[in-house]
């Protein structure tokens, strides 16, 4: 069974959720079998995630059936959502009942307030690894997806036991999106390792949070987290149940890092920064927490059944001493590769287990390794992926205009020709990627300069 | 400008919305994308517009306009 979800101890208890409801591995084995007789079948469903019971129960029961999911949030725009059942044409849907209400659709089967849904499509086929289905961690209203095989989820969830030295005995906070890479991975780790997920949908600013939080043993978080907890002054508070706080989904600022290092230090807790993608399943690189206060900012090593690399600029490849280039990652976690159609779901892997990650990093003496700069044109906002070539193209397509996105990992920065729309395109774009318009700056400029080779010239 | 307007103007900013719907409806659950991003955006705006620093468990009781004013009131603030 995926996760050997069946070898648990049955009356453990597995999840709770916000709603003070809890399920045991056994429950989960037994709703498996039950899901099993509903949709008996290899076939694509979409599940349309919240963090809580009822969706995880879809994910785990359709991973162990053989059944690949696309897992989106609940409150995906419905523009991209409807985009996305155009283009895969799933034949199940597994969305909260109110949803399913809300959209007049009548469930073949409920439970913990999930409704099982038929589309009318027909059967999907799918290359016979492929497990699962994610956005490209962004939501930059694009269908393009990070195609999983049954051995990537498998191969992290074990790499972060280890790394981490989860047991039965953790009890770990879950408040990153289901939908989201780095949340699932904290959800699939720590089943495997048969632990208690405290599962939570609630904002950081919700009593709840805090009220789970002095339950919990470890925390994730992305660092747009820390910097809600450093408001709250977490520091000051009584979390002796708290041994880990482990970070991943961007960088955090330098002054951060050395804050949470230092508070580890000096309360006897383990603060284990790590690095990682959607496409390699999540975690990649962590920094063991004896080297947070010596290596600031620093992703540290490649996890245990991984291996890095820099590629420098003239193309050769090392493993160890000092270096920069371009970060190679090579291992299990590597996925199979994207999807932009459903004829992308036959396809087998791509990447073959090596991974050029659009990352410039730096490599030091000890082999630690920092990431100084992106290849890539996106900016991580909140956690979000922001693909600034998306967003111009979303900008033009609207708007029939001229623009260029730039920015940093505080602020998008849009520069257009047309001054009216100075004032709508920050909410045209929060309404299209979720990113909050205070973090979007609109330019006005009379042009676009371009050179010869068409790169843009504006500064 | 007066406290009231003050405040008014950071919850227009922050949720892109008219001042009329600032009522006793305006909270977590009837305002769209009322998430702890917005939430500490606008007790970060509050505090810099009244040169205040909110308690750790003020900035959890930001969750609809007319808590904001409870708050407010607790630092001595007229409105």
């Amino acid at each position: 069974m995926f996760l050997d979800l069946d070898k648990k101890d049955r009356n453990k208890i597995a999840v709770i959720d916000d709603s003070g409801s809890s399920v045991t591995y056994g429950q989960i084995c037994d709703f498996t079998d039950e899901f099993a007789r509903q949709l008996p079948y290899r076939t694509l469903i979409f599940i349309l995630s919240e963090n809580r019971i009822g969706s995880l129960l879809g994910y785990t029961a359709a991973l162990s059936n053989r059944v690949v999911p696309l897992i989106i949030s609940a409150s995906t725009e419905e523009g991209l959502y409807a985009h996305l059942l155009e283009v895969y044409k799933p034949e199940y849907l597994w969305m909260p009942n109110q949803i399913a209400e809300r959209k007049g659709l009548e469930p073949i089967f409920s439970a913990w307030d999930y409704s099982l849904v038929k589309t009318g499509y027909p059967m999907v086929s799918m290359f016979e690894n492929l497990s699962l289905l994610l956005p490209t961690s962004g939501s930059t209203g694009s269908p393009k997806l990070v195609r999983h095989s049954y051995r990537n989820i498998e191969a992290n969830a074990d790499n972060v036991r280890r790394l981490f030295e989860l047991d039965g005995t953790e009890k770990a906070m879950a408040i990153l999106p289901m939908h989201y890479t780095m949340g699932l991975s904290v959800i699939a780790s720590h089943l495997f390792a048969g632990s208690t997920l405290l599962l939570s949908g609630r904002s950081l600013l919700d009593k709840g949070f805090w009220s789970m939080l002095k339950e919990a043993t470890s925390f994730t978080g992305v660092p747009y987290s820390y910097e809600i907890l450093t408001k709250m002054r977490f520091t000051r508070m009584d979390l002796p149940n708290l041994k880990v706080i482990t970070q991943g989904g961007g960088r955090l600022t330098e002054e951060m890092f050395k804050m949470l290092a230092h508070y580890a230090h000096d309360k006897g807790k383990k603060f284990i920064a790590t690095y990682g993608q959607s496409e390699c399943t999540a975690r990649m690189a962590y920094l063991p927490a004896e080297l947070a206060l010596e290596k600031t900012c620093s992703i540290g090593f490649a996890e245990p059944g991984g291996q890095l690399s820099i590629v420098d600029e003239n193309g050769h490849e090392t493993f160890e001493g000092e270096a920069q280039g371009e970060m190679v990652y090579r291992g299990e976690n590597v996925t199979l590769g994207y999807a932009n159609s459903q004829e992308d779901l036959l396809k087998g892997d791509e990447n073959q287990g090596v991974m050029h990650t659009g990352d410039l990093a730096r490599r030091d003496t000890d082999g630690c390794y920092f990431i100084v700069g992106r290849l890539k044109r996106f900016l991580k906002i909140y956690g979000l992926r922001i693909g600034l070539d998306e967003v111009e193209r979303m900008i033009k397509t609207e708007f029939n205009t001229d623009c260029y996105c730039k920015g940093d990992d505080e602020k998008l920065i849009v520069l257009v020709t047309d001054a009216k729309l100075k004032d709508i395109l920050p909410t045209f774009i929060e309404e299209k990627t979720h990113l909050f318009h205070q973090r979007i700056e609109v330019q006005v400029v009379k042009e676009i300069l371009r050179n010869e080779a068409g790169k843009v010239i504006n500064q | 400008m007066t406290n009231i307007e003050k405040l008014n103007k950071v919850f227009c900013e922050v949720f892109s919305a008219d001042e009329t719907a600032l009522n006793e409806n305006f909270n977590k659950c009837n305002v769209e994308g009322w998430d702890s991003v917005r939430q500490l955006s606008l007790t970060t705006a509050v505090e810099d517009e009244f040169d205040i620093m909110l308690d750790a468990e003020d900035i959890l009781e930001f969750t609809s306009y007319d808590n904001a004013k409870k708050v407010l009131a607790k630092y001595e603030i007229e409105l």
